[in-house]
Order: C-alpha cells, then sequence, then structure tokens
C-alpha cells in the first residue's frame, strides 16, 4: 500500500512538468500586450516600456521560462504583476477560505445527495423517487450563479437571515457552500441511486432479508456499503470539480478566495498568478484521485494495490 | 402590468428584509463604520503607482495633496496656500500652509514635497506616473513653506496635475522607512490613518485625531470593501451590509429606488462615449462619410435604451465639466440626411465595415448592437464585435502601423482626470497620440487642432487658451473623427442615514464631510 501511494506520487512529477510548460506557454499566448494592460489605458507608450522593465516582460521569452522554472523548483512563483507580492503569498491567503467553502459544500452535498440517493432507490418508481430526482435533475440544470442569486435574493434580502458576502463567521458558509453544492448533490443522489438500484436486486441482499434481517439494517449495512465504490470515485471527481466551480460562487458572494483571484488575474494579464493557479488546481485533481484511489482499499478489503 | 404587480408584492418583501438585516448587522451605534463597497479590487495604496480611478480614490482616505477638486470638479489649493507663474510659464512657486503633521508625526513643509516629486520624476523607480510629471525638471526648497518647480517647458495645466488624485504628499520619513513597500504601509496628512489592507478583502482607516481640518472627520472608521459582482453590489446595499456601493448596475436602480433606507443616485460624469472612425481607411476618410454617421444614430434612444435613461447625448467635443469644453449642442438625428451624405460620398447603397467595442459588457454590448441596427437604416452593414481586455490590446492599442491599423469603427470612451481639456483632448485626437502612443484611434490628423492644443499648452493666460480651445473643438466637431454619442452619468447608492460622500464627474470620490446620522 505505502509502495503503491509512493509510487503515485512519484509519477506526479512528470504531469506537473508537463502541466507546468503548457500553462506557460498558454499564458504567453494569449492577446494582448501584458505590460499595456498594467499600465492601464490612460498610459502613453514610455510608461509602458516603464512598465514592461518593472515586471520582466523585456527580457526574451526563453529567458523568462527559465527563470521561471528555476525559480518554481524552489517553490517562488515569482510576484504578481498587479499587486508586486509574492505569489506564494498571495495564494496561501485565499486558499483555506476555498478549501473550508469546498469542503462545506462537500459535506451538504454527500448528505443531501446520498440521502436523496438511497431514498430514491429504495422506494424506487414511488413518489419519493420522482420527488427526490426532479430535484436531483433541478439541481443539474440549475446555473451556480443564478441559483446563488436566487438565494441570496431570498434569504439575506427578504428575510435577512444570512449575510451576502464575506467569510467572516459560519453563518458567511451557509449559502455559498449550498450554491456550490447543489449540483454536485444532484449527480450525487443520481449515482447513488442508480447504484444502489443494481446492489438491492444482488443475491446477497436477498439472502440478508430471507435471514430476517430488518430492513434498514439491510439497507444501511449490506448495500450502502457496496454502492459506495461508484459513488467515492464520483466524489472525487466532483470534489475537483468543486474546487473549480467555486470560482463562479466566490464572485457571487464576494469570497475572499482562490476563484475571485484567479478571475482577477485572467482580467489583468497577472501571468505569475495564473500560471501558480492552474498548477495548484492540477495538483489537486492529481492528490484527490490518489487519495479515492485509497479509498476504495478501505471500503472494500478485497482491493489489494501493488 | 403584470410585472408592475409583482414588483409591488416584492417591495414590501424588501422592505421588511431591509429593517431585519438592518437591526441584524448594526453594531452598537456609538461607533460610527462605514462599509464602503466598491466596484473591483485595488491594485495599489501608492498613487503614483496607480493608474485606476478607484485605487486613488480610496488613497485620499489617508493622501492629499497640494491642491484637489471637490465634488463638482473644481479645483483648489488642499495643502497648498497660494502660487505665483513666472511669465515664461516655467516656474510655479507655491507657498504652503503651515502647521500640518502626518500621521507619524513629520511636519509638512516644502522638503516633503521635493521629497515626493523627486521620487516620481526619477524613472528608476519606474512609477507608473512617471510621465505626468516627468515634465517638472526640478523641485527646489525655498523655504519651510515655500517650493518652486522648475519645468522642463511651460504646461499651462501644472496645476490641474498637481490637483490629480496620484500627487499627493507621502510622508517623506515614511518613504525612507518602507521604500517600494510604501504601497503597503501608507503615511500621509489625510483625515483617516490607514489601518488595515487585507488583500483579499478589505482596507480599512481610521480616524486620524491630529487632523489639520478640525471637527473632521466626523466618522471612526472606513472600510473599503471591493465586490465584483454587479447583483451582489445592489444586494449588500439593501441588505444594509453597506452604506454606500458605486458604481450600480442600471438595471438595478428602478428595484433599488423601492429601498425606503437608500438613495439611487445619478450624478454627471465628465465620461464622453463615442465610436471613433479610422480616418486613414475609405470610406472614412470621407468627412461626409463620418457626418453622415453622427446624423444616422439616435442618441436619445441610444441613451434610453442602452444606458437606461443615465445618460445625455453629447453636446460637444469634450463633456460639460471639463475645464475649457465648449458646447454645440446635441448633434440631430435625421437619417434621410445621413442617406443624402452618403450618397453625395459615392456610397448611395451605404457599405460594409466592422464595429468593435472596447469592453465587453453589458451595456457596450448593447450599445453597439443598437448603433449597428441604425447604421443598417441608411444602408451601412456593420460587423460588430465587443473586444475583450486582450485582444483590445492586441487589435488596437499596441497597432505599430497607423497606415495598416485594422481597426475602423471604435465604440470607446473616456474623461479627463486632470478635470482640463488638454488631457481630453490631447491624448484623442493630436496627432502626436496614433497608437500605441496613445489613443488617436480616429488616426484624425489636422493642423489647426495640433498647433492649437500645443499652443495652449504652452500659455498660461486663461482667455487666449479657452479661444484656442474653442476653435479646436470647433474643428473637430465639423470634421467628426467620432461619432459623438452620449455622455454618461454616475449611477452609485447611498444609504439615507450617511452623507457627505459624493462620486465625482471623473469616478472618483469626495468624502471629506462623510458622517453618518
Amino acid at each position: 500500500m505505502l509502495n503503491y501511494v509512493l509510487k503515485r506520487l512519484l509519477g506526479l512529477i512528470p504531469t506537473l512538468l508537463i502541466v507546468a510548460v503548457l500553462v506557460f506557454l498558454f499564458v504567453h499566448l494569449l492577446p494582448g500586450d501584458p505590460a499595456r494592460l498594467a499600465a492601464g489605458p490612460e498610459a502613453d507608450e514610455a510608461t509602458v516600456q516603464l512598465v514592461r522593465q518593472d515586471l520582466g516582460l523585456d527580457k526574451p521569452l526563453h529567458i523568462q521560462f527559465v527563470t521561471y522554472f528555476g525559480n518554481a523548483l524552489q517553490g517562488e512563483f515569482g510576484k504578481s504583476l498587479r499587486t508586486k507580492r509574492p505569489v506564494s503569498q498571495e495564494i496561501a491567503e485565499r486558499f483555506l477560505p476555498t478549501f473550508w467553502l469546498t469542503l462545506a459544500s462537500m459535506g451538504w452535498s454527500v448528505l443531501f445527495g446520498m440521502g436523496i440517493g438511497i431514498v430514491s432507490a429504495v422506494w424506487r418508481n414511488r413518489w419519493p423517487d420522482r420527488l427526490g430526482m426532479t430535484l436531483a435533475v433541478s439541481g443539474i440544470s440549475f446555473p451556480a450563479f443564478a441559483l446563488g442569486m436566487l438565494f441570496m435574493q431570498v434569504f439575506s434580502v427578504q428575510l435577512g437571515w444570512l449575510p451576502s458576502m464575506g467569510a467572516d463567521s459560519w453563518k458567511h458558509y451557509i449559502l455559498p457552500s449550498l450554491t456550490l453544492g447543489a449540483a454536485v448533490a444532484a449527480v450525487m443522489a443520481r449515482f447513488t441511486r442508480a447504484s444502489f438500484v443494481e446492489i438491492m436486486q444482488e443475491d446477497f441482499v436477498r439472502t440478508a432479508r430471507a435471514k430476517g434481517v430488518s430492513e434498514p439494517v439491510v439497507v444501511l449495512k449490506h448495500c450502502l456499503r457496496n454502492a459506495m465504490i461508484p459513488v467515492v470515485t464520483m466524489m472525487g471527481l466532483q470534489f475537483g470539480f468543486l474546487l473549480g466551480g467555486s470560482i463562479v460562487v466566490e464572485v457571487v458572494y464576494n469570497w475572499p478566495g482562490m476563484g475571485r483571484l484567479l478571475v482577477d488575474a485572467v482580467d489583468m494579464r497577472d501571468y505569475p498568478i495564473i500560471q501558480a493557479e492552474v498548477l495548484l488546481f492540477s495538483l489537486e485533481f492529481i492528490l484527490i484521485n490518489l487519495i479515492v484511489d485509497v479509498l476504495y482499499a478501505v471500503i472494500n478489503p478485497t482491493i489489494h494495490y501493488k | 402590468m403584470k410585472s408592475s404587480n409583482r414588483l409591488l408584492g416584492f417591495r414590501h418583501l424588501l422592505i421588511a428584509g431591509s429593517l431585519a438585516a438592518a437591526s441584524l448587522s448594526t453594531p452598537a451605534f456609538a461607533a460610527k463604520d462605514v462599509v464602503l463597497a466598491v466596484a473591483s479590487t485595488f491594485t495599489t495604496l501608492d498613487p503614483y503607482d496607480a493608474n485606476d480611478t478607484l485605487s486613488m480614490a480610496v488613497a485620499k482616505s489617508f493622501y492629499q495633496g497640494l491642491y484637489g477638486f471637490d465634488k463638482d470638479l473644481k479645483l483648489g489649493p488642499v495643502l497648498a496656500e497660494s502660487h505665483t507663474v513666472s511669465k515664461d510659464g516655467l516656474t510655479y512657486t507655491i507657498k504652503l500652509k503651515s502647521g500640518i503633521k502626518f500621521h507619524d508625526g513629520t511636519a509638512f513643509d516644502a522638503a516633503a514635497v521635493k521629497a515626493n516629486f523627486d521620487r516620481v520624476t526619477n524613472p528608476d523607480n519606474k512609477l507608473k506616473r512617471y510621465t505626468m510629471f516627468n515634465r517638472i525638471a526640478k523641485t527646489e526648497v525655498v523655504d519651510a513653506h515655500t517650493v518652486k518647480f522648475t519645468l522642463k517647458e511651460p504646461f499651462s495645466p501644472f496645476i490641474n496635475v498637481l490637483a490629480h488624485p496620484s500627487g499627493v504628499i507621502i510622508s517623506p520619513a515614511a518613504l525612507q522607512k518602507y521604500g517600494k513597500d510604501i504601497a503597503f504601509n501608507p503615511v500621509g496628512t489625510g483625515p483617516f490613518v490607514f489601518q488595515e489592507w487585507k488583500q483579499t478583502d478589505y482596507v480599512k482607516v481610521k480616524k486620524f485625531d491630529g487632523y489639520w481640518k478640525t471637527g473632521l472627520p466626523k466618522v471612526d472608521s472606513l472600510t473599503w470593501k471591493p465586490v465584483v459582482d454587479n447583483n451582489t453590489r445592489a444586494t449588500v446595499m439593501q441588505t444594509g451590509e453597506a452604506s454606500f456601493a458605486f458604481s450600480m448596475p442600471f438595471e438595478q436602480a428602478e428595484q433599488l429606488k423601492q429601498n425606503p433606507k437608500v438613495d439611487v443616485i445619478a450624478g454627471p460624469s465628465i465620461i464622453a462615449r463615442y465610436l471613433s472612425m479610422n480616418t486613414k481607411q475609405k470610406p472614412f476618410d470621407n468627412v461626409k462619410v463620418r457626418q453622415a454617421i453622427n446624423y444616422a444614430i439616435n442618441k436619445e434612444a441610444l441613451a434610453k435604451v442602452a444606458f437606461s435613461g443615465y445618460a445625455v447625448p453629447a453636446e460637444g467635443v469634450v463633456p460639460a465639466g471639463v475645464e475649457y469644453a465648449e458646447k454645440f449642442g446635441a448633434w440631430p438625428y435625421d437619417p434621410a440626411k445621413a442617406k443624402q451624405l452618403l450618397a453625395e460620398a459615392g456610397y448611395p447603397n451605404g457599405f460594409e465595415t466592422t464595429l468593435w467595442s472596447a469592453y465587453n459588457h453589458s451595456t457596450a454590448q448593447k450599445v453597439i448592437q443598437f448603433a449597428q441596427q441604425q447604421l443598417a437604416q441608411v444602408g451601412i452593414k456593420a460587423q460588430i464585435q465587443a473586444l475583450e481586455a486582450g485582444q483590445r490590446v492586441e487589435r488596437v492599442e499596441s497597432q505599430p502601423n497607423p497606415d495598416t491599423a485594422p481597426v475602423r469603427m471604435y465604440y470607446i470612451g473616456w474623461s479627463s482626470s486632470t478635470g482640463e481639456a488638454d488631457w481630453a483632448l490631447r491624448p484623442l485626437l493630436a496627432s502626436e497620440a496614433f497608437p500605441p502612443k496613445l489613443l488617436n484611434t480616429a488616426y484624425y490628423k489636422n493642423e489647426l487642432v495640433d498647433t492649437n492644443i500645443a499652443k495652449a499648452l504652452n500659455t498660461t493666460d486663461a482667455a487666449e487658451k479657452e479661444k484656442l480651445y474653442k476653435a479646436a473643438q470647433k474643428q473637430i466637431w465639423e470634421d467628426a473623427p467620432w461619432a459623438f454619442l452620449v455622455t454618461e452619468k454616475l449611477l452609485y447608492a447611498r444609504a439615507k442615514n450617511l452623507s457627505g460622500i459624493y462620486v465625482m464627474p471623473d469616478g472618483s470620490f469626495n468624502y471629506d464631510d462623510i458622517d453618518v446620522k
């Protein structure tokens, strides 16, 4: 097991290198001169030149590339073109709000998603199922920014129960995490249901019932554990999706996280920030996948890794 | 009808909601803390290195200049007492107010002024406002409260430049202590002391007890919060989480007006919106075509459709409110005349062209769509495209060769940040300002305009300047290198219990007298 994890971690390095190269090239191929963008619309050419030197963008591309990689290997991703603060600091300040938000919405979506999924599977094709699946389809089809605005209108403006911006207390987490988690909860509900329906027709479930095991135990003990494998896979993928999906939600709720930072950075062509963030997102995806693989073994002891 | 009924019901809910929110979120009444929601993130707190109006507006909390603008963009002395100009327009001697202290206790004097202008005029410091001040040859201390600027060439709007929100006086001791990090540790003479800049969230300032204007400021602290999303900015006004918000999307204005605790204010602006036409290229090299396009667009309707009524038709080249602006009256809407002019120019059946917008927000999209429809009425088929910032820089602003620049019709806006005609004309219509140098996207070149703009810079006589600028604007209006569209209004929301804060016509803020009831 440990060997497997180590091997996977080593396998990370080439993947990240490729991503880093792609991101570097891609970002520099975007249209628009970052020095001019940073200098602002009122700037004349002399000012743009000053800004270009200041940001080190006057050097040839390959030199910038070498500098970038040299620094990246030491964990230093340069300075933000916009604020002139180290990228690592900019990101570090925003990582935790985004991470907690993601975790909170993951919590909601697992709770709601699996709940609805199990209920739908147990009362298959009856009204709880219909209701649950209607909710799920709505959850998938409702875009996050619209849901966010709706929540804000109802809970912040009309009822006045919850704050609509910032991340200062636990109250601030409720609306954004619900908004962010809605789509994932919906996907989760459908997956759980499908997986559950299949498991409930297995022989061992019939055997359990025949032995006189009570229905709740059958559902929660025998079926749930077996139905978990595809659900956990899904959870992993969705976690990555949540980290990325938080971009929209963070803008709507004025969340001081990485998503908003990325939007600002793209707007201002803040290359170092974009590069570091995309790299970080890729790293997160890979790590999550690794965790999911390990979780398989925990859920189903018959799975072994070599 | 149906929607208005729904709105009525909605209104009651809104009232109930905002009352509840206010009672929840109002802290102890004694401390007067004001939260102000603004539309974008601050780039820096060093005004000399800022290129956005917002960062400089926020910096006014703790910084002041020798001169400044009031809420109506009238120029007046702030830290300066008075000034005299030499006959040749090269030396400005400025008397300073005495008895003023910086937040760190350093005395404000001529040496402090010199330290600041020596800093910005040194190109090694690579400050973004370098070119704004690089006409200063030297700054000299005459005595403790008199400072003398010597310019490289006569530059008549020099006092306007000193009044620009970037021209502030930073504590020389702090400059020494923090160096490049002054942007994170601002120390000035302003009404508020910098407290905290949480990059992700807000800038917080608190009352400066030693402020030189006695009795001010009247509030204990200000929190500047960037709220990027339009709807969210409107929402936080309704919930009472903020008591000032700028800018307000036009679409939200009606709904927000229903809220009994909020005033929605439409202030005048000096933001001119226009379509520039590339005069180097056919068919826009023909003045009749350009005039025809001016006749073809109904500006009244445009203001209603795209700006929800929060704009007025342009009445001149330079919007009213800018010094030396000349008023000609809105260009009449007359499609028949437009067709006739097109026929005279040799395009009886119109032509095909492209119309780009410098922005891709929804208002700009509406403007170019509306213009496209209006042009189609007189036979001009325009392909429209709203450029994203990067595309704009690539296709328009950094084009090296004026003769091959691909821009044809181009929708953009401008506000003269010095409040003076020079900065409203020279960067946009002088032939020295072709991209990539500045923004003459019409590639307009006219002898008279060029000479008058240059001459006006050299004269210190106001009457003479007025004459020169008048002639230049008249020439431009007749040559019509632009389709003169509208002057925007600035829409902002202010809680009813908040007073003394205004959005100035240039989009900056004035909050010397800010107070909470």
